[in-house]
């Protein structure tokens, strides 16, 4: 009885979605912006005070899957349901394994994704959220609020022609073997060591932990503000990424390039506003160039919560600006260092099994002594 | 009576002209400076918010140094001659020489560490972690040739250094030991007066304090002492503790600088690319000639 | 268990994001052979609580790879892959918990570069199988039928 009045609940919702009479806070410039509390703690210039520790782990991908159509929120039943599949699923890998388990099998576990069918690595490393963020009671399906899909834009066919030029070395000859599904099909994808994702190389935390836009990952979603008068920093647990915000500045010329961009910040009343640009040609956060530019806004929720959304543009990669927010809950946990480079064995053993590959392919002998 | 009070009159007198002379000529230190900082906005402390730079050779040596052909050397038919890694940098490869900024000028090993310092000055070229741009622990972050950057609200004090992106968060409330070592340590602040006192443990064995091969071991713990001097400077002193490594504690210390220029920042120096080529160029599919 | 089609289809699209918000973290497919599963059994002599990944070295007593058992040299060790320290650092983990010489089971593929005794710590267990870490067990949904606690697929 309970499930048919969620469902008819969500059932009005989506209507009213379709119809038009709920507002999405599509719009890039603000639209309807959750209503901010006044109160909470300030600086003693006066501004909020953001500062502290936030968990941005959360089980809210940052585009809506296709299944749940164009509706922004879920019902708290059914995010309730999702939550208690992914503890389930956790419990049950918590289990004890088979003492007298073998190897796993010859020609790979079918693991899919990037662990690259050996299975990657326990479970219990992953620190990726229990709960489907909300927003003025409501669960979210997605961090993109605009589109309204909930979907990233498609990129412009002349973005699809430069990523796909990117790829091309002149000095590199056939691509990875096509029956390895653990390997990138992309040509020369293992070259060098600057063909590699930057996360891989240490350059800065994969899947834009940093960004900006800041982003959810699998584990160490830890970020701790600083702010000062003309200052503020965002310190990113990976990859000990401090982004400096200069507040009521200007950008650097446009010859100066930074991997995490140029930000400078203002107050919007009591919303930070980040402005970032002068970004590499190398960032290229979901396929963007250097023309990229991100403007974040960050206000108070509630006592313990940010609201923190993010526009992204790039005229030269998509059609339109795209628009997403989540939550940062305050958290009491500590980031650690997380120093990278300094014991990167894993960038060394991807280059080195490269390497190893091409010798096999050019003895023509299967395996290595 | 008269003459005694008179005899003390001129003693005092002359003792405060003694003083005074004294401390003419001693070099300028934190010790007895006058200058009152304002106040970082809603505290009761001096504002340490600034980018900051040394501007010594301690980087190279904390003890006093000779210029030198370069950090690489090899023998000569007449001397040292650099090694030929460094050769085609010529005069660019040099090291300058300097002051040493250690108390004493005596770094007090214990005879097996001392005799691993003079192995790594021999292995400086494959052995110094600033040469694969690996973080600089401390003090050396804070005498690199590279500004950084303190952020202190009312409640946070933070460090952003320039060198290799590095970072501290500085704890004002103890979180108890460190779980694990690390490069940059664990650091806990507190207010002694005006002196901003950091005491940092937790390190990993792998940072030196310069280019010269001085090393330490996990048990080492820096003391650090902030106080401001003047509108733009900042004496530094840090008392370096490893009874595993050294006989006894010692210390160092230096003027900062304030970075002065109006539109003074940080630049990007992550390094970790310009290192690219150095740790990993053998592995590229057409490795170039090395 | 009854479930309505909207939570299967965001259980499925979760599965499908973990494996895309890895594709981006780190290729182990292109740093473990496939073809080269292994077996370990041995002693912990070290932990490397590093970042971008620990390694567990152990002290093996009995190596098996791609199928055939192998006699360990004297004092060979090998060294597994794990993930981020930090993780595991905020559920309380230190350095002193894990204590060397304790026995583990590790089940996972070796580097593609054979001349090292390096492997993905794809699973790394007690003696009895309970996980190292108190966690759970398999990124990327492992379907080899060697956990008898998986659900089928």
């Amino acid at each position: 009885m309970r499930g048919k009045l969620t469902i008819g609940v969500f059932a009005a919702f989506v209507a009213s979605v379709l119809l038009g009479t709920a507002d999405l806070s599509g719009q890039a410039s603000g639209g309807r912006a959750p209503v901010k509390a006044t109160g909470g703690p300030r600086t003693p210039d006066g501004h909020p005070d953001f500062q502290g520790v936030y968990d941005l782990a959360t089980l809210t991908p940052l585009e809506r899957p296709e299944a749940l159509g164009t509706s922004l929120t879920m019902t708290t039943e059914q995010a309730r349901k999702l939550e208690q599949q992914v503890a389930s699923r956790r419990d049950v890998l918590n289990r004890p394994s088979d003492a007298n388990r073998g190897a796993p099998p010859i020609g790979g576990d079918g693991s899919p994704g990037a662990a690259g069918n050996v299975g990657g690595y326990n479970n219990f490393w992953i620190d990726n959220g229990d709960a489907y963020f909300s927003i003025e009671g409501q669960k979210r399906t997605s961090i993109i609020v605009d589109p309204p899909n909930g979907r990233m834009p498609e990129l412009l066919a002349s973005a699809r022609a430069r990523n796909a030029a990117r790829l091309i070395q002149t000095t590199s000859d056939a691509s990875e073997d096509e029956h390895d599904p653990g390997l990138e099909k992309g040509a020369g994808a293992y070259d060098d060591s600057e063909r590699r994702p930057l996360g891989e190389r240490c350059l800065i935390g994969f899947g834009s932990t940093s960004g900006p836009p800041a982003l959810p990952v699998l584990y160490n979603n830890l970020h701790q503000i600083v702010q000062t008068k003309d200052t503020i920093v965002i310190m990113n647990e990976m990859v000990h990424d401090a982004r400096v915000i200069r507040m009521n500045a200007q950008h650097l010329p446009p010859t100066v390039r930074k991997w995490m961009g140029d930000s400078v910040g203002r107050w919007e009343g009591d919303t930070l506003v980040v402005d970032t640009t002068n970004f590499t040609d190398k960032t290229r956060f979901r396929g963007s160039s250097d023309q990229l530019h991100i403007v974040e806004r960050f206000s108070r929720l509630d006592d313990k919560t940010l609201l923190y959304r993010f526009t992204v543009e790039d005229p030269s990669t998509w059609a339109r600006p795209w628009t997403g927010e989540y939550t940062w809950p305050k958290t009491d946990q500590l980031l650690y260092e997380y120093a990278c480079h300094e014991a990167n064995y894993a960038l060394e053993y991807i280059l080195r099994g490269a390497r190893q590959r091409d010798r096999e392919r050019s003895t023509g002998r299967p395996g290595n002594r | 009576m008269q003459h005694w009070l008179r005899t003390v009159g001129i003693a005092a007198v002359g003792a405060a002209i003694a003083a005074s002379l004294s401390w003419i000529s001693t070099p300028v230190s934190g010790q007895g400076s006058t200058y009152k900082a304002p106040r970082a906005i809603g505290t009761p402390n001096p504002d340490l918010n600034g980018i900051w730079q040394a501007l010594n050779t301690a980087n190279y040596d904390l003890q006093t140094h000779i210029a030198r052909p370069a950090m690489a050397l090899r023998p000569g038919p007449y001397g040292p001659v650099p090694a030929a890694p460094v050769l085609a940098l010529g005069a660019v490869g040099a090291a300058p020489g300097g002051l040493g900024v250690v108390d004493g000028d005596e770094i007090p090993y214990k005879p097996e560490a001392l005799a691993k310092k003079k192995k790594n000055q021999e292995e400086w070229l494959t052995s110094d972690p600033e040469i694969k741009c690996y973080l600089p622990g401390l003090p050396r972050a804070t005498y690199m040739p590279f500004p950084f950057q303190i952020l202190q609200s009312s409640r946070a004090i933070f460090f952003a250094y320039e060198y290799a992106g590095a970072t501290r968060n500085i704890y004002l409330k103890d979180p108890g030991p460190p779980p694990v070592d690390s490069w940059m340590g664990q650091s806990v602040g507190r207010w002694e007066g005006d002196t901003l006192v950091i005491e940092t443990r937790g390190f990993n064995d792998q940072t030196w304090f310069d280019r010269s091969g001085n090393h330490h071991s996990e048990q080492l713990q820096v003391v650090e002492r902030f106080t401001r001097t003047a509108p733009d400077h900042m004496q530094y002193e840090a008392t370096i503790t490893d009874p595993q490594v050294f006989t006894r504690p010692w210390k160092i210390s230096m003027p900062l600088y304030r970075r002065i220029e109006r539109n003074a920042q940080l630049m990007e120096f992550k390094c970790v690319e310009f290192v690219e080529e150095l740790m990993y160029g053998m592995y590229r599919k057409n490795p170039l000639p090395r | 268990m009854r479930r309505t089609r909207f939570v299967l289809a965001m259980g499925t699209a979760l599965v499908l994001s973990f494996g895309a918000s890895m594709r981006a973290h780190h290729a182990f497919g292109g740093e473990f052979d496939a073809n080269r599963p292994v077996l370990l059994k041995g002693a912990i002599t070290k932990v490397e609580w590093v970042n971008p990944h620990a390694w567990i070295h152990m002290a093996v007593k009995e190596v098996t790879i791609a199928g055939q058992k192998q006699t360990p040299k004297p004092g060979e060790t090998w060294a597994v892959e794990g993930g981020t320290p930090n993780t595991l650092l905020r559920r309380g983990i230190n350095r002193d918990t894990v204590k060397i010489g304790t026995e583990i089971v590790v089940d996972g593929y070796q580097t593609r570069d054979h001349t090292l005794t390096r492997a993905n710590g794809r699973n790394i267990t007690f003696l009895d199988g309970r996980k190292l870490f108190m966690g759970s067990s398999g990124t990327g949904a492992p379907r080899d039928g060697a956990d008898a606690t998986e659900p089928p697929k």
